[in-house]
């Protein structure tokens, strides 16, 4: 089933780079539509049993022998857990949505764009159903060239500079990433057989990684644990791994920014937990201090500097900093509440910065200005838009009964009482951020949305077409039913998969978590 | 009898069905979607009292409706559900009335006005009403705190509602800003009651853990809750502080007041709403909801009964010198939830609730009143253009003046009954040993003075005397649907106190306190009964009579009827006659100061503009230069850069995607050497 939805995405790409520009965007559309409606099905035929990596039973599994290296056997594994399912979801949803999204923007080279997002999607599909190291590696890596492109081809006026940022920075993160995986995989020796991610985990948290060279078996560990973590960090993004974000969102056709805060950045966070937090439970444990407060400075930091801005688009970027802390401090925190509620973050993320991208897309389609100061009282000419982006910003300020109430506060209520010293003081700190977006969110909606109104360009200013509004009104749609229904939807599964990543003594102690509070 | 209870919710979803009709079918519909919320408010009126009868049969009720988290895994669920007592009850009928008089009231000031968007306003009253009525029957903390922001949200949107122009928008950024100032701290608190306790029920029948509950217990050492290392009593007055920090917020206590002036852009019915009924009555009802919990810290319950004592008599003397009518109003209500604050952390807890109950009477009245003063002087709202609207409009004046001498405390209006038992409970409470109270009662005392004042000067400026200008002469007419909601609160303002006539009751022995014995019998643990007890027990609360019960309760009303007396008569004294001058101009740099609020706004402005914003652009410049310059000055060593950038950058753009890959491959190759993967 998950070969069938990659496979569909990839031959859709084809089909739409082989078709001439003028039928490409309905085409894209229509294909897109076929994945959609298969990851719906899986959703609601899901029947997945635990933790994929750890002993759980995964739905839609299929395992093949693909290839021998060396030693190592790497098999073709894919399955969804709870973890991966929604997160699947998303990306055939945000997907769907941003290629209609592209159709008002994007005018040139258009089946080529519509081509690489429908590559982009198979990608990021793999990315979430792998359960073996290469297959998830070249998943990963794939996820970046159409990225590259869109930012770098149909991107704004430093678009080169920006999509080169973008891709050095995440290689070399991969890079290091990949430098301590295979610390792991070494230390590991004789006790796995293949990179399959579910072996390696468990041999991992049985306590048989040994030592490498002149390397004692806890310093692989810690060294492979903080390159595995720089590594991720940097897709978050974790403040100070950030920067290259604000330039690729400001440069990059908003359809592209929707993807990559959409979904690109849930890989970063989807990895950390598979792997870092999975994975070496102990030493994660025994990091939890210094992690927790990268988290609340990434919150506190990424919201003060979103403050700053006065372009629309940068503000958002900012904000998906602030917000994807929250996931990392949900992480740490190693409880039930701490780590579902950092997964369920990932999807309500997922969901308001897309509707908050494509808002500012819509906008910035009609008015050629994103810069607050240059309009002012939208709501009076584009009033659908602009109910859709009060619905976005109240969405990201944490409004109950919308999808990042309820990620976030599972995040707090699972970290406050969490066993990391200073937990509640972390928790307190982080939770300052729901008043610093709210200041900026209410600041720049007042500047442009309200009051009379005025534009400092020369466009007329009239109501969006019908098929730039459907994805805002999508995405509030989804955004309140998740909200509202959050375990019925999400959270149930979510909480059966990330259980097992609750660490039992033994298994914090085996993976050199020692000394914690 | 018990099954009537089933229907309760229906309080809370027809007016969420009336916000639906309203946003889709609005335009559609003759009225707008006025006739949808005026029936559904009307349904939900019915529901309410009939929740109340049923609770005074003696069937108090409390039911899991939804379990938002559940399940074997999480620690603790998270749910929703509704908890009908005698305190929920009565706040239902109150909301659900005056939110009814409301719409009625609308017809005449919205659709009569021809005002644009009216959809979007009856479908925003709706939400308004649902989302108060849904926090009233919240049955947990979290789904109080849930509503409680939804609440804001609906503030936020209706006084925002001509958002076209400058003024509106700017208010309700504020008054959501500064509230959710106030909610941080309310949101830490949940997360802290759930860290603490596992549950944040507030009790009822059957509910067999609640947070109030555990807290008492762990105080006396039968139940063992995490304190985060702290004396539980300690960290009891911590939680019980943080979620304060919201009921300050939305009730508008200093310094969280500055929003509530401002929220007047948003449409009169509108603020009636808010002051009387909804987003301001929250805070404080949140309080009276988990009086078992502040009942069992002394430390949170000085703070409150000092912040209220402290802003009733700061907001009274800002009253004092306003121009604008509705600007008199929004002082006088941080002022009266000032008040009921001082009777909650006073100890009255009866009080508290009388006073909330007679004030929302009263306020909506007056805003009501001011509304349609304000279509007769269409949309002027300065009283110095106003005067002689008496002759013109004696259903508004005699309704308005109810409602003036309830506020000002004149007996035997209802604000009298209720302001004087406020201000008696914290006075023997405070002679009962505890000198903090008794500074808390002596600026609510002072504050009667200045009331009296305010009102009286708002009524003569605007009704008496010689008209002042064109429009005052030839008002604007209203209609019934104006007439008609002032009339019944009219005639309530004058005669609510007798729910609760405690000084009567104490002298001729009849039992006509009824408020007081309604709340008497709550469920356990939930009456005034278990809070006394609470008070009395853990909290070290006692009552004293220097000159016996009956004398100190009669001189205690004697001196607040007498301070009301004659601020009323100074303002009568001073603003008589047909051409009153402006005498608080004689006070001079004083008057500049209250009227400019103390330069509250200025300080708050600055710590928002001045302070975060300037730290936001220091933080953008340390990132671009500093966190940004780090990245790009490795980059500039790498391989990257220069001159070979520059050419690189010229040719094909894949280039780079290939040389990456390529790295790739060679170390996944050199890996696979090193390990001998490939012999």
């Amino acid at each position: 089933m998950l070969e069938l939805l990659v496979g569909v995405c990839l031959l859709g790409a084809f089909v739409t780079f082989a078709l001439p520009d003028e039928y490409a965007s309905e085409a894209a559309l229509g294909i897109s539509l076929v994945p959609l409606a298969v990851s719906l099905y899986m959703y609601a035929v899901f029947d997945g049993v635990g933790n994929a990596l750890l002993g759980g039973d995964p739905s839609f599994e299929t395992q093949y022998a693909w290839l021998t290296l060396g030693r190592y056997d790497v098999t073709w594994h894919m399955g969804l857990d709870g973890i991966s399912m929604p997160l699947v979801v998303l990306a055939t949803l945000l997907t769907t949505l941003a290629i209609l999204a592209s159709w008002t923007p994007i005018d040139e080279r258009q089946s080529q764009f519509y081509g690489l997002m429908l590559f982009m999607e198979a990608s990021l599909v793999g990315v979430f159903g792998a359960l073996d190291f290469l297959v998830w590696f070249v998943f990963w890596e794939a996820v970046l060239v159409p990225m590259y492109f869109l930012i770098g081809v149909w991107g704004g006026a430093r678009r080169k500079y920006a999509a080169i940022k973008f891709f050095v920075y995440t290689n070399i993160a991969s890079i290091v990433m990949f430098i301590g995986f295979f610390g792991l995989v070494f230390g590991l020796g004789d006790s796995i057989a293949s990179l399959d991610l579910p072996a390696i985990a468990q041999a991992l948290r049985a306590g048989e990684l040994g030592g490498l060279g002149l390397l004692s078996a806890s310093q692989v560990a810690t060294l492979a644990f903080v390159a595995m973590f720089l590594g991720f960090a940097v897709k978050v993004p974790v403040v100070p791994f950030h920067t290259w974000l604000p330039d690729a969102h400001v440069e990059a056709p908003t359809p592209a920014s929707v993807m990559l805060a959409g979904v690109l950045l849930k890989m970063g966070t989807y990895a950390l937990l598979r792997y870092n937090f999975t994975m070496l439970p102990g030493i994660a444990q025994s990091l939890a201090v210094p992690i927790a407060l990268l988290g609340v400075i990434s919150i506190v930091y990424g919201a003060l500097l979103a403050l700053a801005q006065s372009d629309l688009k940068r503000i958002v970027a900012y904000s998906s900093v602030s917000s994807m802390g929250y996931v990392t401090l949900g992480l740490v925190a190693y409880t039930m509440y701490g780590t579902g509620g950092a997964t369920f973050q990932m999807v309500a993320h997922g969901l308001i910065s897309g509707l908050l991208f494509a808002c500012v897309g819509v906008v910035y389609n009609t008015t050629h200005t994103r810069m607050v100061g240059d309009m002012s009282g939208l709501a009076d000419r584009m009033p659908v838009t602009v109910g859709a982006f009060v619905a976005g910003g109240f969405a990201y300020m944490g409004l109950p009964l919308m999808a990042g109430f309820a990620g976030e506060f599972f995040v707090f209520v699972g970290t406050f009482g969490a066993d990391f010293a200073g937990a509640p003081v972390f928790t307190s700190v982080g939770m300052f951020g729901i008043v610093i977006v709210a200041g900026y969110l209410l600041w720049s909606m007042q500047a442009t949305l309200f009051g009379p109104f005025e534009s400092a360009t020369d466009y007329e200013v009239s109501p969006a077409a019908v098929h730039d509004v459907v994805p805002l009104l999508v995405l509030v749609v989804f955004i309140v039913a998740l909200g509202t229904l959050p375990y019925d939807l999400a959270f149930d599964a979510i909480l059966d998969a990330t259980e097992p990543v609750l660490p039992t003594a033994g298994e914090v102690a085996a993976t050199f978590g020692g000394g914690s509070p | 009898m018990a099954e009537i209870t089933a229907f309760a919710p229906a309080i809370a979803v027809l007016p969420f069905v009336s916000f639906l009709v309203a946003l889709f079918a609005g335009k559609y519909l003759p009225k707008k979607g006025a006739l949808a919320g005026i029936l559904a408010m009307g349904g939900s009126l019915v529901l309410s009292l009939l929740m109340l009868y049923t609770v005074a049969t003696g069937h108090a009720h409390q039911s899991t409706l939804y379990t938002w988290v559940g399940g074997e895994a999480v620690p603790y669920e998270l749910t929703f559900g509704i908890l009908l007592d005698q305190l929920s009850t009565l706040m239902l009928v109150i909301v659900s009335l005056i939110s009814f008089l409301v719409h009625v009231f609308s017809l005449g000031y919205m659709n009569d006005e021809d005002e644009g968007g009216l959809p979007r306003y009856y479908a925003e009253l709706g939400l308004f009403s649902a989302s108060m009525l849904g926090f009233v029957f919240a049955d947990n903390l979290l789904m109080a705190f849930m509503f409680f922001e939804l609440v804001g949200l609906c503030s936020y949107l209706l006084i925002g509602f001509w958002f076209r122009e400058a003024g509106p928008p700017s208010a309700a950024k504020k008054a959501f800003l500064v509230t959710r100032f106030g909610d941080y701290f309310f949101l830490v608190g949940v997360v802290a009651v759930f860290a603490t306790f596992g549950t944040a029920a507030f009790g009822g029948p059957g509910v067999e853990e609640s947070f109030p509950h555990l807290a008492e217990l762990a105080l006396d050492g039968e139940a063992s809750v995490n304190t985060f290392g702290f004396a539980p009593r300690t960290w009891f007055t911590i939680v019980g502080l943080l979620v304060l920090g919201g009921v300050m917020g939305k009730s508008a206590q200093f310094p969280f007041h500055t929003w509530l002036p401002d929220a007047m852009e948003g449409p009169t019915p509108v603020s009636a709403l808010i002051h009387a009924a909804t987003m301001v009555a929250a805070g404080v009802y949140l309080v009276a909801r988990m009086y078992g919990f502040y009942a069992l810290s002394p430390t949170a319950l000085a703070v409150i009964a000092f912040v209220g004592g402290f802003t009733a008599l700061f907001a009274a003397t800002m009253g004092v010198v306003k121009r604008e009518i509705k600007q008199v109003l929004a002082y006088s209500t941080i002022s009266q939830y000032g008040y009921i604050m001082l009777a909650l952390g006073g100890g009255g807890y009866v009080a508290g609730v009388f006073h909330l109950t007679t004030h929302a009477v009263f306020k909506a009245l007056l805003f009501l009143g001011a509304g349609s003063v304000i279509i007769a002087m269409h949309h002027n709202e300065n009283m110095w253009d106003m005067g002689g609207l008496k002759e013109e409009m004696p259903v508004t004046y005699y309704a308005f003046l109810s409602g003036s001498l309830a506020l000002a405390g004149i007996v035997p209006f209802s604000g009298f009954w209720s302001k004087d038992e406020v201000l008696f409970e914290t006075l023997i409470h405070g002679l009962g040993d505890s000198p903090l109270l008794l500074g808390a009662y002596a600026m609510g005392l002072l504050a009667v003075f200045f009331t009296g004042f305010y009102t009286f000067r708002m009524v003569l400026l605007t009704f008496h005397g010689e008209p002042r200008s064109d429009t005052a002469r030839d008002p604007h007419g209203v209609r019934w649907k104006v007439k008609g909601p002032l009339a019944v609160l009219g005639a309530l303002a004058a005669v609510a106190g007798v729910i609760n006539l405690a000084p009567v009751a104490e002298l001729t022995g009849a039992h006509i306190d009824f408020l007081h014995s309604w709340l008497f019998h709550g469920p356990e643990g939930l009456n005034g009964e278990h809070y006394e007890e609470l008070l009395e027990g853990v909290a070290g609360y006692h009552a004293a009579y220097p000159l016996g019960e009956t004398l100190t309760m009669l001189a205690s009303a004697a001196v607040s009827l007498g301070l009301a007396l004659a601020g009323a008569g100074l303002a009568v004294a001073l603003y008589r006659g047909p051409e009153p001058v402006e005498h608080t101009d004689k006070l001079g740099a004083l008057k500049t100061v209250l009227f400019n609020n103390y330069y509250q706004d200025e300080y708050q402005v600055w710590l928002a503009e001045g302070l975060t914003a300037r730290v936001a652009r220091a933080a953008d410049t340390v990132d671009v230069s500093i966190v940004d310059g780090v990245v790009n000055f490795v980059s500039s060593l790498s391989l990257f850069t220069g001159d070979r950038l520059r050419r690189v950058q010229t040719g094909i753009v894949s280039n780079y995607a290939a040389l990456l890959t390529l790295g790739l491959t060679l170390l996944l190759v050199a890996f696979g050497v090193m390990q001998g993967w490939f012999l």
